[in-house]
């Protein structure tokens, strides 16, 4: 799973969200570290409606607009909890490898 | 106001590079979602960004890599989408194979070097000679690297060989000793360039290559044509001989005509092989057509050229109807099905 696919699942993990509403979440939970454009946010989305991961959840005017709202499936849940496991399983390898223990190492990870 | 285009506009042509299947399910999205990003929700405020601003570079970037993604379609792509994308990594990959098969040519003039091989004639010193060679030892790990789904290594090494390339004719223009800079310039562009940017072809969506006719590919060429001509040239039967373009030209003609008497006979595929013969056959062709001034002082040269352009064009002729096949019928793939 790439970083971006990572982030956007864990975006929707708490309920749905619309397109923009993912992008500024993505931002929020990487601490500005992953900034998505709508084409990259698109060819995710895409990606993971097709692997059956996210599902349209419903639709809302705004300012004459349709927003739609996405949500995790429950296989999107699955996968994403696996995924994290896999990465802190990796995070803390990481830190076992550098020596590094106690709470500010174990912040550090993501 | 005024009847210029407004932001909501700008980015609806730009959304245009999608393909209309994709469009038809996320543009009003994506546009909502754009827009999400510039209005504050000040009337005054919105208005000026609505009239004066512009999609950013970056997002317009994010717009043509999707699309390039979306029309070099993967695994599930609808059909024609898909026929493209397999048709132009095929290419891609066939380009790659020539450029190998001069590889492994210069790592025989290396091996000459080292006194391996006897018969050979040993390899020009200094550094642009050298780089020449290295360009032509990394076409074959870029080759590799594709067959092996290294895709990352693939593209960083085809920059950097295509740079090295780029440096080498520049290098000989400013010396004065380029022939004919169109035609090596030329040569950049369409041998070097082109399937380079092709390699966008090579996505994660993109099915596994069949990596032995490849890999086979490769010592059955160098063995069955480079060294024949070889041969011919060094005993002194070079007359006879077509150069590199005239080469490429024949023997994919050849490749061609196989083809047809294949699909012609009752066994038609997907077509996406007629498509693949049909842009190696532009690249192939533009090739020989670029390098035909080269032959301005010799009439005869030029006449075989102009042939050999012919001979392609009718056997390229032959698979057109099959490569056009693979186009119609545009299924959309489950899961934009389900969206909709």
């Amino acid at each position: 799973m790439t970083g971006q696919a990572f982030f956007v699942l864990t975006a929707l993990a708490d309920g749905p969200r619309h397109g923009y509403g993912i992008v500024r979440e993505v931002v929020e939970l990487s601490q500005g570290r992953v900034k998505l454009k709508i084409g990259s946010l698109y060819g995710v989305l895409d990606r993971l409606s097709a692997d059956g991961l996210i599902e349209p959840d419903h639709e809302e005017a705004h300012d004459g607009r349709l927003r739609r709202y996405y949500r995790l499936t429950a296989g999107g849940r699955r996968a994403l909890a696996e995924e994290a496991d896999l990465r802190a399983a990796s995070a803390h390898v990481v830190r076992a490898r550098l020596g590094l223990t106690g709470p500010e190492a174990a912040g550090a990870a993501g | 106001m005024n009847g210029d285009p407004d932001l909501e506009q700008r980015y609806r042509r730009v959304l245009r590079l999608l393909p209309r299947y994709y469009r038809d399910q996320w543009e009003e999205d994506m546009v909502a979602a754009f827009l999400d990003g510039w209005l504050t929700g000040d009337p005054d405020e919105d208005s000026v960004t609505m009239e004066y601003d512009r999609p950013t570079r970056e997002e317009i970037v994010s717009v043509i890599g999707l699309a390039a993604r979306l029309r070099l379609g993967g695994t599930g792509a609808p059909r024609r989408y898909f026929a493209w994308g397999q048709a132009v990594r095929n290419a891609v990959l066939g380009v790659m194979l020539a450029h190998a098969v001069w590889g492994l040519g210069e790592l025989a003039l290396f091996a000459r070097s080292r006194h391996l091989i006897g018969w050979l004639p040993p390899p020009v010193g200094g550094f642009w000679p050298e780089l020449s060679y290295a360009i032509g030892y990394a076409w074959i790990v870029v080759f590799v690297a594709l067959l092996l789904m290294d895709y990352r290594t693939a593209r960083v090494l085809a920059v950097l060989v295509v740079g090295a390339d780029v440096a080498s004719v520049l290098h000989q223009q400013l010396a004065g000793t380029l022939a004919s800079p169109l035609a090596n310039w030329g040569y950049v562009a369409v041998i070097d360039l082109a399937p380079m940017l092709a390699m966008a072809a090579f996505h994660r969506d993109a099915p596994p290559v069949r990596r032995l006719p490849w890999l086979l590919a490769l010592p059955a060429w160098y063995l069955l044509v480079s060294l024949p001509v070889l041969w011919a040239e060094l005993s002194g039967h070079d007359a006879w001989v077509p150069d590199v373009a005239g080469r490429c030209c024949i023997l994919l003609a050849v490749v061609c005509l196989f083809h047809a008497v294949k699909v012609w006979s009752g066994r038609p595929g997907t077509g996406v092989w007629s498509l693949t013969l049909l842009l190696l056959a532009a690249v192939t062709g533009l090739y020989r057509l670029i390098s035909l001034p080269t032959f301005a002082q010799d009439p005869h040269l030029l006449m075989v050229g102009l042939a050999e352009l012919l001979i392609l064009a009718i056997a390229v002729a032959t698979v057109v109807p099959d490569a056009v096949r693979s186009q119609t019928a545009a299924t959309v793939p489950l899961g934009y099905q389900e969206l909709r």
